[in-house]
């Protein structure tokens, strides 16, 4: 367990700007509580609230789809895998990092909303529960991006990945709500994106533990592909 | 006898995505690495050296045969444990040297003190003592290699592998490279040297291998490959240069060479000629020299025996 900590931990320190440069728009949301009157813009402050939680949605498959490749063409790679970790237990690490980048920006996100829009009347304990949907959906995009990038660039990976959660999503759409179930990133972005002030949403644990367990299938089945790629090929 | 590295039948061929284009870095390689020595690994860029240091390190499949890092069939995390590695071209992550030299033990499974006891050890013996708390990220090349090399070191291992670990490094830097292998082949650990630094392989490596287009071209003991073995140097006093072809006068003495299986009738030329022989000394090559014949053959030639 210790490597895989060590492994997450070092890629949110990898990562630490690009989650800052995000931080900085959940501060906007706070600023904006600060700055305006709460009850006559909530409807503004809630606009803020659900732009910041898609963008932290776009930037875990960022994130996962990158992750390996950047440690490729660095060749940082070889360092870490030349020592006693397995190539699964460096996937975990992976995702657990993606996990936990996301969960700094989504409690940061929490905060903040709970104040600005606990404030103009909005349940402060959905707040969290769409914060609790908002980590599941992007541990599971970032592990769906980390496995297609095992064996794809960061590019092609972004878009098989939005593929791969998109398709559902339209078969929700088109054939009912159920296929939205089947990889749940949607229906969990849904969730948040749908809630209002009338209307915050009803509570459904049902997508949050489908995210985990698919998040664990995807883990799986990346582990089993980058078993078998040859890591110091040149990437390109 | 123990090997520390083997490879068995080696051959891999790397595989276009798109193409049917195939590239054969390895060709049923074959090397078996004793414990206790160090091993000389040389060969032109593209040889395979890389290739076969990667498949040790599981960082790739062979296409076929098969190979063992210290018993163990190449792949086995658990093994590493027990090896220490430098790639070529060391790249690290930006953080100061002494938590980075942490972080790759810690990924190794050393325990917390014992670890930053050793961190300090092994900057120590490096020469980065002073620089142990500056980020690795504003080091100079040959810095990062010896950082490098502290990682490598971290786990006290028993193996190490080094693919070019002094291509960066001061000749001060180098000397205590070559001092510190030394040091851990007498403390018998096994060093398996990747290098173009010939000079370097030709002073400490007990036995050397030269890899060509994928093949073992060659594989002797260092001292075995640098002795020709087919000529030897005489020099004498007394006698005239003009007695034996080529010969040369130089401080008072002549010396010539000959073909070894011509030093007794060559001996008894200078008695005869009422002449004094000063030394008799088989004539020495250097690696490069037999580097160079190696790689300019046509195609490598079959090894004539592996052990």
């Amino acid at each position: 367990m210790k490597p895989v900590l060590l492994i997450a931990v070092n890629f949110v320190r990898e990562q630490r700007w690009p989650i800052l440069t995000l931080l900085l728009w959940v501060l906007l949301l706070a600023f904006l509580g600060l700055v305006t009157d709460i009850h006559r813009q909530r409807e503004d402050l809630l606009f803020v609230f659900k732009q910041d939680a898609v963008y932290v949605l776009a930037f875990s498959v960022f994130f996962g789809g990158s992750a390996i490749y950047n440690e490729r063409r660095s060749r940082r790679i070889l360092g870490v895998l030349s020592k006693a970790l397995s190539r699964q237990q460096y996937l975990s690490g992976l995702v657990l990092g993606v996990t936990i980048a996301s969960a700094v920006y989504c409690f940061t996100l929490g905060l903040t909303g709970s104040w600005t829009l606990g404030a103009a009347g909005f349940p402060i304990s959905h707040v969290w529960f769409l914060m609790v949907c908002l980590v599941a959906a992007c541990m599971l995009a970032g592990t769906v991006a980390l496995m297609f990038s095992t064996f794809l660039n960061p590019f092609f990976a972004a878009g098989a990945t939005a593929m791969v959660l998109g398709v559902p999503a339209l078969a929700g759409q088109i054939f009912g709500a159920r296929w939205g179930y089947v990889i749940p990133v949607w229906e969990l972005g849904a969730t948040v994106l749908n809630s209002s002030f009338n209307s915050p949403g009803r509570a459904s644990w049902v997508p949050v533990l489908l995210a985990g367990g698919e998040t664990v299938a995807f883990w799986l089945l990346s582990a089993r592909i980058f078993a078998h790629v040859d890591i110091a090929v040149a990437v390109e | 006898m123990r090997f520390a590295l083997e490879f068995d039948h080696v051959t891999k061929e790397y595989r276009s995505m798109f193409s049917r284009r195939r590239l054969c870095a390895l060709d049923d390689f074959s090397l078996r690495v004793e414990t206790g020595e160090i091993f000389g690994f040389l060969g032109p860029n593209g040889a395979g050296k890389s290739t076969a240091i990667h498949l040790a390190m599981g960082f790739m499949r062979p296409t076929s045969g098969r190979g063992r890092l210290l018993g163990e069939n190449f792949g086995q995390a658990s093994v590493r444990r027990r090896v220490g590695f430098l790639a070529e071209s060391v790249a690290l992550y930006h953080r100061r040297a002494e938590p980075l030299v942490r972080f790759y033990g810690a990924l190794n499974g050393i325990e917390r003190t014992a670890l930053r006891k050793r961190a300090h050890e092994v900057l120590e013996i490096v020469g980065l003592q002073d620089h142990a708390n500056r980020n690795a990220g504003k080091f100079s090349r040959g810095m990062l290699q010896r950082v490098g090399l502290a990682q490598a070191m971290v786990n006290d291992p028993e193996l190490l592998i080094l693919d070019e670990p002094t291509s960066a490094l001061d000749p001060l830097a180098r000397v205590m490279v070559r001092e510190l292998l030394l040091a851990a082949r007498n403390a018998g650990k096994t060093i398996f040297l990747s290098s173009h630094l010939l000079s370097e392989v030709e002073l400490i490596c007990d036995r050397v291998a030269i890899l060509n287009r994928g093949k073992l071209a060659r594989l002797d003991k260092t001292a075995n490959l640098l002795q020709s073995g087919q000529q030897t140097e005489i020099v004498v006093s007394g006698i005239s240069t003009k007695n034996f072809d080529g010969a040369v006068a130089r401080n008072g003495f002549v010396s010539f060479c000959i073909p070894a299986q011509s030093q007794r009738a060559a001996l008894e030329k200078v008695w005869n000629l009422g002449g004094e022989v000063v030394s008799v000394n088989p004539v020495r090559r250097s690696l490069e020299e037999i580097f160079l014949e190696v790689t300019a053959e046509p195609k490598a030639a079959a090894p004539e025996g592996i052990r």
